[in-house]
Protein backbone atom coordinates (compact mmCIF):
# COMPACT_ATOMS: atom_id res chain seq x y z
CA UNK A 1 0.00 0.00 0.00
CA UNK A 2 0.90 3.55 -0.65
CA UNK A 3 0.30 7.04 0.02
CA UNK A 4 -0.72 9.23 -2.52
CA UNK A 5 -1.32 11.99 -0.02
CA UNK A 6 2.19 11.71 1.85
CA UNK A 7 2.34 15.85 0.50
CA UNK A 8 -0.61 17.99 1.44
CA UNK A 9 -2.13 20.32 -1.34
CA UNK A 10 -0.92 23.54 -1.56
CA UNK A 11 -2.58 26.11 0.36
CA UNK A 12 -5.02 24.14 2.53
CA UNK A 13 -6.64 23.26 -0.69
CA UNK A 14 -8.69 19.89 -0.99
CA UNK A 15 -6.99 19.31 -4.99
CA UNK A 16 -3.73 19.44 -6.48
CA UNK A 17 -2.68 21.13 -9.60
CA UNK A 18 -0.42 20.36 -11.76
CA UNK A 19 1.22 22.03 -14.93
CA UNK A 20 2.95 19.88 -17.38
CA UNK A 21 5.36 20.49 -20.51
CA UNK A 22 6.17 18.18 -22.85
CA UNK A 23 8.48 18.50 -26.38
CA UNK A 24 10.41 15.42 -26.69
CA UNK A 25 9.89 15.21 -30.31
CA UNK A 26 7.75 17.27 -33.00
CA UNK A 27 5.09 17.85 -30.72
CA UNK A 28 4.60 20.57 -28.35
CA UNK A 29 1.97 20.30 -25.76
CA UNK A 30 0.79 22.04 -22.48
CA UNK A 31 -1.58 20.57 -19.87
CA UNK A 32 -3.37 21.04 -16.52
CA UNK A 33 -4.15 18.20 -14.54
CA UNK A 34 -6.10 18.46 -11.09
CA UNK A 35 -6.17 15.80 -8.48
CA UNK A 36 -8.72 15.72 -5.58
CA UNK A 37 -7.52 14.94 -2.43
CA UNK A 38 -9.39 12.07 -1.19
CA UNK A 39 -8.85 9.94 1.88
CA UNK A 40 -8.98 6.45 -0.46
CA UNK A 41 -5.91 7.47 -1.76
CA UNK A 42 -3.76 7.47 1.87
CA UNK A 43 -2.84 3.91 1.92
CA UNK A 44 -4.40 1.95 -0.80
CA UNK A 45 -2.66 1.24 -4.64
CA UNK A 46 -4.94 3.16 -6.87
CA UNK A 47 -2.44 5.65 -8.61
CA UNK A 48 -4.66 4.53 -11.66
CA UNK A 49 -7.77 6.45 -10.73
CA UNK A 50 -7.07 9.34 -9.15
CA UNK A 51 -10.23 11.18 -10.11
CA UNK A 52 -7.90 13.34 -12.29
CA UNK A 53 -9.46 16.38 -14.70
CA UNK A 54 -8.08 18.05 -17.48
CA UNK A 55 -8.49 21.31 -17.00
CA UNK A 56 -6.42 22.21 -20.36
CA UNK A 57 -4.85 19.81 -22.71
CA UNK A 58 -3.47 22.00 -25.75
CA UNK A 59 -1.16 20.80 -28.21
CA UNK A 60 0.83 22.35 -31.14
CA UNK A 61 2.92 20.23 -33.87
CA UNK A 62 5.77 21.36 -35.72
CA UNK A 63 4.82 20.03 -39.22
CA UNK A 64 7.55 19.99 -41.99
CA UNK A 65 6.77 19.46 -45.65
CA UNK A 66 6.37 15.73 -47.60
CA UNK A 67 8.67 13.66 -47.67
CA UNK A 68 11.06 16.26 -45.22
CA UNK A 69 11.59 14.75 -41.39
CA UNK A 70 11.43 17.17 -38.76
CA UNK A 71 14.95 18.40 -37.52
CA UNK A 72 16.20 19.33 -34.37
CA UNK A 73 17.26 22.51 -34.92
CA UNK A 74 13.98 23.13 -36.58
CA UNK A 75 11.67 21.35 -33.91
CA UNK A 76 13.54 23.24 -30.98
CA UNK A 77 12.96 26.08 -32.94
CA UNK A 78 9.13 25.87 -33.03
CA UNK A 79 9.19 24.73 -29.36
CA UNK A 80 10.62 27.95 -28.26
CA UNK A 81 8.75 30.35 -30.19
CA UNK A 82 4.89 28.57 -29.47
CA UNK A 83 6.08 27.10 -25.48
CA UNK A 84 4.62 31.13 -23.49
CA UNK A 85 2.14 31.05 -26.38
CA UNK A 86 0.88 27.47 -25.52
CA UNK A 87 0.98 28.17 -21.46
CA UNK A 88 -0.79 31.47 -21.23
CA UNK A 89 -3.59 29.67 -23.40
CA UNK A 90 -3.35 26.13 -21.17
CA UNK A 91 -3.04 28.52 -18.14
CA UNK A 92 -6.43 30.49 -19.62
CA UNK A 93 -8.39 27.58 -20.82
CA UNK A 94 -8.09 25.73 -17.20
CA UNK A 95 -9.63 28.90 -15.65
CA UNK A 96 -6.25 29.37 -13.30
CA UNK A 97 -6.48 33.64 -11.68
CA UNK A 98 -2.73 33.28 -10.18
CA UNK A 99 -0.18 30.36 -11.72
CA UNK A 100 1.92 31.35 -8.57
CA UNK A 101 -1.04 30.49 -5.74
CA UNK A 102 -2.81 27.86 -7.99
CA UNK A 103 -0.22 25.16 -9.19
CA UNK A 104 1.88 23.15 -6.76
CA UNK A 105 3.76 21.23 -9.73
CA UNK A 106 5.52 22.10 -12.79
CA UNK A 107 6.05 18.83 -14.69
CA UNK A 108 8.69 18.73 -17.71
CA UNK A 109 9.36 15.90 -19.67
CA UNK A 110 13.55 15.02 -18.64
CA UNK A 111 13.28 12.61 -21.76
CA UNK A 112 13.83 10.21 -23.67
CA UNK A 113 13.70 12.04 -26.82
CA UNK A 114 15.38 14.56 -28.84
CA UNK A 115 17.99 16.66 -27.43
CA UNK A 116 17.53 20.02 -28.57
CA UNK A 117 13.60 20.09 -28.34
CA UNK A 118 13.37 18.73 -24.86
CA UNK A 119 16.22 21.70 -23.73
CA UNK A 120 13.78 24.16 -25.18
CA UNK A 121 11.17 22.91 -23.07
CA UNK A 122 12.74 22.56 -19.90
CA UNK A 123 14.40 26.09 -20.07
CA UNK A 124 10.80 27.58 -20.08
CA UNK A 125 9.68 25.29 -17.26
CA UNK A 126 12.74 26.75 -15.12
CA UNK A 127 11.78 29.90 -15.82
CA UNK A 128 7.99 29.31 -14.72
CA UNK A 129 9.39 27.15 -11.67
CA UNK A 130 11.44 30.64 -10.58
CA UNK A 131 8.80 33.06 -11.91
CA UNK A 132 6.39 31.88 -9.80
CA UNK A 133 8.29 29.90 -6.77
CA UNK A 134 6.72 26.15 -7.75
CA UNK A 135 8.82 23.13 -7.77
CA UNK A 136 9.69 20.99 -10.59
CA UNK A 137 8.88 17.27 -11.50
CA UNK A 138 10.74 15.84 -14.27
CA UNK A 139 9.18 13.07 -16.22
CA UNK A 140 9.97 10.13 -18.16
CA UNK A 141 8.13 10.26 -21.32
CA UNK A 142 7.30 6.77 -21.30
CA UNK A 143 5.76 6.69 -17.81
CA UNK A 144 3.67 9.51 -18.72
CA UNK A 145 2.27 7.54 -21.53
CA UNK A 146 1.65 4.58 -19.11
CA UNK A 147 0.13 6.43 -16.09
CA UNK A 148 -2.29 8.86 -18.29
CA UNK A 149 -3.52 5.07 -20.47
CA UNK A 150 -4.12 3.75 -16.95
CA UNK A 151 -6.05 6.91 -15.37
CA UNK A 152 -8.13 7.28 -18.93
CA UNK A 153 -9.10 3.46 -18.93
CA UNK A 154 -8.81 2.40 -15.39
CA UNK A 155 -6.40 -0.69 -16.53
CA UNK A 156 -5.46 -1.72 -12.94
CA UNK A 157 -1.95 -3.86 -13.99
CA UNK A 158 -2.35 -4.12 -17.94
CA UNK A 159 0.59 -4.99 -20.08
CA UNK A 160 1.42 -2.17 -21.73
CA UNK A 161 2.29 -2.23 -25.43
CA UNK A 162 4.29 1.41 -25.97
CA UNK A 163 4.21 2.31 -29.85
CA UNK A 164 5.42 5.84 -31.01
CA UNK A 165 7.73 7.42 -33.59
CA UNK A 166 10.51 7.01 -31.20
CA UNK A 167 9.98 3.84 -29.02
CA UNK A 168 8.45 0.17 -29.41
CA UNK A 169 8.49 -1.35 -25.80
CA UNK A 170 6.21 -4.04 -24.38
CA UNK A 171 6.15 -3.70 -20.61
CA UNK A 172 5.23 -4.74 -17.41
CA UNK A 173 5.22 -3.55 -14.12
CA UNK A 174 6.92 -5.71 -11.13
CA UNK A 175 8.74 -4.36 -8.10
CA UNK A 176 8.91 -0.74 -7.97
CA UNK A 177 9.34 -0.50 -11.72
CA UNK A 178 7.90 -0.88 -15.04
CA UNK A 179 10.16 -3.33 -16.41
CA UNK A 180 10.83 -3.85 -20.60
CA UNK A 181 9.80 -7.25 -21.30
CA UNK A 182 10.52 -6.65 -25.14
CA UNK A 183 11.20 -3.97 -27.23
CA UNK A 184 12.54 -3.03 -31.07
CA UNK A 185 16.17 -3.82 -31.71
CA UNK A 186 16.71 -0.99 -34.16
CA UNK A 187 14.15 1.62 -35.71
CA UNK A 188 10.59 2.39 -33.49
CA UNK A 189 7.77 1.10 -35.26
CA UNK A 190 6.67 5.22 -35.71
CA UNK A 191 9.81 5.69 -36.96
CA UNK A 192 9.21 3.42 -39.92
CA UNK A 193 6.11 4.20 -40.73
CA UNK A 194 7.41 8.08 -41.18
CA UNK A 195 10.04 7.08 -43.32
CA UNK A 196 7.83 5.11 -45.73
CA UNK A 197 5.40 7.89 -45.65
CA UNK A 198 8.29 9.83 -46.88
CA UNK A 199 9.09 7.76 -49.09
CA UNK A 200 5.38 7.95 -51.05
CA UNK A 201 5.96 11.64 -50.29
CA UNK A 202 2.49 11.78 -48.67
CA UNK A 203 1.83 14.63 -46.29
CA UNK A 204 2.62 15.05 -42.86
CA UNK A 205 -0.67 16.70 -41.76
CA UNK A 206 -2.39 15.68 -39.28
CA UNK A 207 0.52 12.67 -39.63
CA UNK A 208 1.72 10.68 -41.71
CA UNK A 209 1.17 7.27 -39.45
CA UNK A 210 -2.45 8.28 -39.75
CA UNK A 211 -2.37 8.84 -44.02
CA UNK A 212 -0.86 5.78 -44.16
CA UNK A 213 -3.32 4.02 -42.20
CA UNK A 214 -5.84 5.49 -44.36
CA UNK A 215 -4.09 4.48 -47.42
CA UNK A 216 -4.41 0.82 -46.19
CA UNK A 217 -8.25 0.91 -45.42
CA UNK A 218 -8.78 1.76 -49.09
CA UNK A 219 -6.36 -1.19 -50.13
CA UNK A 220 -8.19 -3.28 -53.22
CA UNK A 221 -6.01 -6.48 -52.61
CA UNK A 222 -6.33 -6.93 -48.99
CA UNK A 223 -6.67 -11.04 -49.54
CA UNK A 224 -3.29 -10.63 -51.41
CA UNK A 225 -0.13 -9.62 -48.51
CA UNK A 226 2.92 -8.77 -50.06
CA UNK A 227 5.56 -10.88 -48.27
CA UNK A 228 7.77 -8.69 -46.11
CA UNK A 229 10.73 -10.27 -43.74
CA UNK A 230 8.66 -11.01 -40.45
CA UNK A 231 11.50 -10.63 -38.06
CA UNK A 232 10.27 -11.42 -34.30
CA UNK A 233 13.68 -12.61 -32.20
CA UNK A 234 12.14 -13.67 -28.82
CA UNK A 235 10.64 -10.94 -27.35
CA UNK A 236 12.07 -8.24 -29.42
CA UNK A 237 11.17 -7.60 -32.33
CA UNK A 238 13.20 -5.88 -35.99
CA UNK A 239 11.69 -3.47 -38.63
CA UNK A 240 14.42 -1.94 -40.47
CA UNK A 241 14.71 -4.97 -43.06
CA UNK A 242 10.55 -4.68 -43.24
CA UNK A 243 11.47 -0.58 -43.96
CA UNK A 244 14.22 -1.24 -46.92
CA UNK A 245 12.04 -4.17 -48.41
CA UNK A 246 8.91 -2.21 -48.56
CA UNK A 247 10.72 1.16 -50.12
CA UNK A 248 12.73 -0.86 -52.14
CA UNK A 249 9.03 -1.87 -53.83
CA UNK A 250 7.67 1.40 -53.30
CA UNK A 251 10.67 2.63 -55.56
CA UNK A 252 10.28 0.11 -57.99
CA UNK A 253 6.72 0.40 -58.06
CA UNK A 254 7.09 4.48 -59.00
CA UNK A 255 9.52 3.37 -61.83
CA UNK A 256 7.18 0.86 -62.89
CA UNK A 257 10.04 -2.03 -63.25
CA UNK A 258 8.12 -4.62 -64.56
CA UNK A 259 10.67 -7.41 -63.89
CA UNK A 260 9.35 -6.80 -60.61
CA UNK A 261 7.41 -10.16 -60.05
CA UNK A 262 5.53 -9.08 -56.52
CA UNK A 263 4.66 -6.33 -58.53
CA UNK A 264 4.02 -6.94 -61.89
CA UNK A 265 1.93 -9.70 -62.94
CA UNK A 266 4.95 -12.21 -65.46
CA UNK A 267 3.13 -12.46 -68.29
CA UNK A 268 0.95 -9.85 -68.97
CA UNK A 269 2.89 -7.04 -67.62
CA UNK A 270 -0.02 -5.78 -65.64
CA UNK A 271 0.56 -3.75 -62.22
CA UNK A 272 -0.87 -6.78 -59.17
CA UNK A 273 -0.17 -4.67 -56.64
CA UNK A 274 -1.01 -0.44 -55.58
CA UNK A 275 0.26 2.20 -52.71
CA UNK A 276 -2.59 1.07 -50.65
CA UNK A 277 -1.73 -2.15 -51.09
CA UNK A 278 1.74 -1.70 -49.67
CA UNK A 279 0.23 0.40 -46.86
CA UNK A 280 -2.08 -2.37 -46.35
CA UNK A 281 0.75 -5.31 -46.00
CA UNK A 282 3.10 -3.21 -43.86
CA UNK A 283 0.68 -2.95 -41.36
CA UNK A 284 -0.47 -6.02 -41.24
CA UNK A 285 2.84 -7.53 -41.03
CA UNK A 286 4.35 -5.01 -38.09
CA UNK A 287 0.81 -5.30 -35.91
CA UNK A 288 1.27 -9.03 -36.33
CA UNK A 289 4.55 -8.69 -35.07
CA UNK A 290 3.79 -6.25 -32.17
CA UNK A 291 0.93 -8.76 -31.38
CA UNK A 292 2.62 -11.75 -31.07
CA UNK A 293 5.36 -10.77 -28.41
CA UNK A 294 2.93 -8.75 -26.38
CA UNK A 295 0.82 -12.29 -26.33
CA UNK A 296 3.95 -13.54 -24.86
CA UNK A 297 4.58 -11.04 -22.18
CA UNK A 298 0.52 -11.42 -21.32
CA UNK A 299 1.73 -15.62 -20.23
CA UNK A 300 4.50 -14.69 -18.60
CA UNK A 301 2.97 -12.48 -16.50
CA UNK A 302 0.03 -14.20 -16.71
CA UNK A 303 -2.47 -10.94 -17.41
CA UNK A 304 -5.22 -10.50 -19.99
CA UNK A 305 -5.42 -6.94 -20.23
CA UNK A 306 -3.19 -4.73 -22.73
CA UNK A 307 -3.10 -1.51 -22.35
CA UNK A 308 -2.16 0.36 -26.03
CA UNK A 309 -0.43 4.07 -25.76
CA UNK A 310 2.00 6.52 -27.61
CA UNK A 311 1.21 7.76 -31.68
CA UNK A 312 0.53 4.26 -33.20
CA UNK A 313 -1.82 3.23 -30.23
CA UNK A 314 -4.51 5.10 -32.57
CA UNK A 315 -4.39 3.05 -34.54
CA UNK A 316 -8.07 1.52 -35.20
CA UNK A 317 -6.52 -1.46 -36.94
CA UNK A 318 -3.65 -2.50 -34.49
CA UNK A 319 -6.63 -1.90 -31.86
CA UNK A 320 -8.73 -4.63 -33.63
CA UNK A 321 -5.48 -7.26 -34.20
CA UNK A 322 -4.91 -6.94 -29.98
CA UNK A 323 -8.69 -6.86 -29.79
CA UNK A 324 -9.22 -10.42 -31.78
CA UNK A 325 -5.82 -12.08 -29.92
CA UNK A 326 -7.32 -10.65 -26.35
CA UNK A 327 -10.52 -12.25 -27.42
CA UNK A 328 -9.34 -15.81 -28.06
CA UNK A 329 -7.48 -15.56 -24.81
CA UNK A 330 -9.94 -15.94 -21.28
CA UNK A 331 -11.46 -12.62 -20.94
CA UNK A 332 -8.74 -10.41 -21.91
CA UNK A 333 -9.55 -6.99 -23.24
CA UNK A 334 -7.88 -4.06 -24.67
CA UNK A 335 -7.23 -0.64 -23.42
CA UNK A 336 -6.93 2.51 -25.79
CA UNK A 337 -7.24 5.97 -25.51
CA UNK A 338 -7.63 8.71 -28.39
CA UNK A 339 -5.88 10.80 -29.84
CA UNK A 340 -6.15 13.45 -27.09
CA UNK A 341 -4.33 11.33 -24.66
CA UNK A 342 -2.51 8.78 -26.97
CA UNK A 343 -0.81 11.49 -28.81
CA UNK A 344 1.99 13.45 -27.25
CA UNK A 345 0.68 15.85 -25.11
CA UNK A 346 1.29 18.17 -21.55
CA UNK A 347 -1.51 16.19 -19.60
CA UNK A 348 0.39 13.16 -19.44
CA UNK A 349 3.71 14.27 -17.97
CA UNK A 350 1.18 16.48 -15.45
CA UNK A 351 -0.14 13.12 -14.46
CA UNK A 352 2.91 11.46 -13.73
CA UNK A 353 4.59 13.99 -12.39
CA UNK A 354 1.68 14.76 -10.24
CA UNK A 355 2.02 11.17 -8.86
CA UNK A 356 5.67 11.66 -7.76
CA UNK A 357 4.87 14.86 -6.40
CA UNK A 358 2.59 13.37 -4.47
CA UNK A 359 5.08 11.12 -2.81
CA UNK A 360 7.22 13.80 -2.38
CA UNK A 361 8.97 13.52 -5.11
CA UNK A 362 10.89 17.18 -6.41
CA UNK A 363 13.35 18.72 -7.94
CA UNK A 364 15.89 20.04 -5.28
CA UNK A 365 18.60 21.15 -7.54
CA UNK A 366 18.56 22.63 -11.06
CA UNK A 367 21.55 19.93 -11.98
CA UNK A 368 18.81 17.41 -11.59
CA UNK A 369 16.82 18.85 -14.42
CA UNK A 370 18.97 18.24 -17.23
CA UNK A 371 17.55 17.07 -19.91
CA UNK A 372 18.92 13.62 -21.54
CA UNK A 373 18.19 11.48 -24.56
CA UNK A 374 18.30 8.55 -23.49
CA UNK A 375 16.15 7.19 -20.49
CA UNK A 376 14.85 3.80 -19.72
CA UNK A 377 11.62 2.94 -18.36
CA UNK A 378 13.12 1.03 -16.01
CA UNK A 379 15.55 3.16 -14.56
CA UNK A 380 12.22 5.12 -13.07
CA UNK A 381 11.19 4.12 -9.33
CA UNK A 382 7.38 4.17 -9.52
CA UNK A 383 7.24 5.68 -5.56
CA UNK A 384 3.30 5.69 -6.38
CA UNK A 385 2.26 1.66 -6.90
CA UNK A 386 2.65 -0.91 -4.40
CA UNK B 1 17.14 49.54 -17.02
CA UNK B 2 20.46 47.20 -16.95
CA UNK B 3 21.15 45.68 -19.96
CA UNK B 4 21.67 42.20 -20.35
CA UNK B 5 25.07 41.00 -20.81
CA UNK B 6 27.35 37.61 -21.82
CA UNK B 7 30.83 36.23 -21.09
CA UNK B 8 32.65 33.61 -23.26
CA UNK B 9 36.00 32.37 -21.88
CA UNK B 10 38.03 29.17 -23.32
CA UNK B 11 40.99 27.66 -22.28
CA UNK B 12 43.25 29.12 -24.74
CA UNK B 13 43.05 31.99 -23.54
CA UNK B 14 40.07 34.28 -25.54
CA UNK B 15 38.10 36.37 -23.92
CA UNK B 16 34.60 37.92 -24.85
CA UNK B 17 32.10 40.22 -23.65
CA UNK B 18 28.51 40.58 -25.03
CA UNK B 19 26.62 43.62 -24.92
CA UNK B 20 23.71 45.05 -26.73
CA UNK B 21 23.78 48.40 -28.12
CA UNK B 22 20.24 49.66 -27.10
CA UNK B 23 19.64 52.16 -30.26
CA UNK B 24 21.22 49.77 -32.65
CA UNK B 25 18.40 48.10 -35.30
CA UNK B 26 19.68 44.66 -34.48
CA UNK B 27 18.87 44.46 -30.58
CA UNK B 28 14.96 46.13 -31.35
CA UNK B 29 13.50 42.75 -33.28
CA UNK B 30 12.37 39.73 -32.19
CA UNK B 31 13.48 38.02 -35.58
CA UNK B 32 16.84 37.52 -35.14
CA UNK B 33 19.89 36.68 -38.29
CA UNK B 34 20.50 33.45 -36.48
CA UNK B 35 17.93 32.14 -35.29
CA UNK B 36 15.68 31.38 -38.32
CA UNK B 37 14.37 28.02 -39.74
CA UNK B 38 17.11 26.21 -41.50
CA UNK B 39 17.88 26.61 -45.39
CA UNK B 40 17.11 23.03 -45.52
CA UNK B 41 13.41 22.99 -45.00
CA UNK B 42 13.04 26.02 -46.56
CA UNK B 43 14.81 24.77 -49.79
CA UNK B 44 11.99 22.19 -49.10
CA UNK B 45 9.16 24.74 -49.30
CA UNK B 46 8.43 24.99 -45.68
CA UNK B 47 6.39 27.88 -45.17
CA UNK B 48 7.44 29.64 -41.70
CA UNK B 49 4.98 29.70 -39.54
CA UNK B 50 6.57 29.73 -36.26
CA UNK B 51 8.08 33.07 -36.22
CA UNK B 52 8.80 34.35 -32.72
CA UNK B 53 5.87 36.93 -31.89
CA UNK B 54 6.66 40.63 -31.69
CA UNK B 55 7.75 42.66 -28.93
CA UNK B 56 5.04 43.31 -26.45
CA UNK B 57 4.50 47.61 -26.32
CA UNK B 58 3.47 49.81 -23.80
CA UNK B 59 -0.64 50.02 -24.65
CA UNK B 60 -1.41 52.89 -26.93
CA UNK B 61 2.41 53.49 -27.63
CA UNK B 62 5.20 52.42 -29.65
CA UNK B 63 7.67 52.03 -26.79
CA UNK B 64 8.42 48.94 -26.04
CA UNK B 65 7.61 46.90 -22.70
CA UNK B 66 10.94 45.81 -19.86
CA UNK B 67 10.01 42.10 -21.32
CA UNK B 68 9.45 43.87 -24.79
CA UNK B 69 12.68 44.84 -24.58
CA UNK B 70 14.55 42.63 -22.71
CA UNK B 71 13.47 39.55 -25.47
CA UNK B 72 14.87 41.97 -28.02
CA UNK B 73 18.20 42.57 -26.53
CA UNK B 74 18.65 39.21 -25.80
CA UNK B 75 17.99 38.00 -29.81
CA UNK B 76 20.37 40.65 -30.48
CA UNK B 77 22.99 38.86 -28.46
CA UNK B 78 21.50 36.06 -29.23
CA UNK B 79 23.13 36.43 -32.74
CA UNK B 80 26.45 38.00 -31.72
CA UNK B 81 26.99 34.74 -29.46
CA UNK B 82 26.10 32.34 -32.49
CA UNK B 83 28.17 34.28 -35.34
CA UNK B 84 30.86 34.41 -33.08
CA UNK B 85 30.97 30.64 -32.25
CA UNK B 86 30.59 30.10 -35.64
CA UNK B 87 33.90 31.72 -36.20
CA UNK B 88 35.34 30.13 -33.90
CA UNK B 89 33.99 26.82 -35.30
CA UNK B 90 35.43 27.79 -38.54
CA UNK B 91 38.89 28.40 -37.17
CA UNK B 92 39.43 25.30 -35.29
CA UNK B 93 37.84 23.02 -38.68
CA UNK B 94 40.83 25.28 -40.41
CA UNK B 95 43.75 24.77 -37.48
CA UNK B 96 42.54 21.04 -37.50
CA UNK B 97 42.89 20.54 -41.37
CA UNK B 98 46.31 21.92 -41.44
CA UNK B 99 47.22 19.71 -38.95
CA UNK B 100 45.66 16.81 -40.59
CA UNK B 101 47.47 18.08 -43.68
CA UNK B 102 50.97 18.27 -42.19
CA UNK B 103 50.57 15.35 -40.06
CA UNK B 104 49.61 13.13 -43.58
CA UNK B 105 52.47 15.31 -45.33
CA UNK B 106 55.02 14.04 -42.98
CA UNK B 107 53.66 10.56 -43.00
CA UNK B 108 54.19 10.33 -46.97
CA UNK B 109 57.87 11.55 -46.41
CA UNK B 110 58.51 9.03 -43.22
CA UNK B 111 57.04 6.31 -45.74
CA UNK B 112 59.14 7.71 -48.66
CA UNK B 113 62.43 7.23 -46.15
CA UNK B 114 61.27 3.65 -45.44
CA UNK B 115 60.96 2.44 -48.45
CA UNK B 116 63.91 4.07 -49.96
CA UNK B 117 66.05 2.24 -47.30
CA UNK B 118 64.06 -0.73 -47.68
CA UNK B 119 65.06 -0.82 -51.16
CA UNK B 120 68.66 0.09 -50.55
CA UNK B 121 68.11 -3.06 -48.45
CA UNK B 122 67.92 -5.01 -51.05
CA UNK B 123 70.54 -3.85 -53.18
CA UNK B 124 72.95 -4.72 -51.24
Amino acid sequence: MVNLNTVAPKNNRDYYIALGLEGSANKLGVGVVKHPLLPKHANSDLSYDCEAEMLSNIRDTYVTPPGEGFLPRDTARHHRNWCVRLIKQAIAEAGLQDPALDIDVICFTRGPGMGAPLHSVVVAARTCSLLWDVPLVGVNHCIGHIEMGREITKAQNPVVLYVSGGNTQVIAYSEKRYRIFGETLDIAIGNCLDRFARTLKIPNEPSPGYNIEQLARSAPHKDALVELPYTVKGMDLSMSGILASIDSLAKDLFKGNKKNKILFDRQTGEQKVTVEDLCYSLQENLFAMLVEITERAMAHVNSNQVLIVGGVGCNVRLQEMMAQMCKDRANGQVHATDNRFCIDNGVMIAQAGLLEYRMGGIVKDFSETIVTQKFRTDEVYAAWRD
Amino acid sequence: MALPMAEYSAPDGVNKSFVPIPDDPRYLTTEGRTTGPSDHVLNAGQIDRDKPSEPKRVQGGTQMTYLGQLRTQLTGLQDDINEFLTERMELAKNKKKKADADEKRIQEEINQLLDGGDAEEEAD
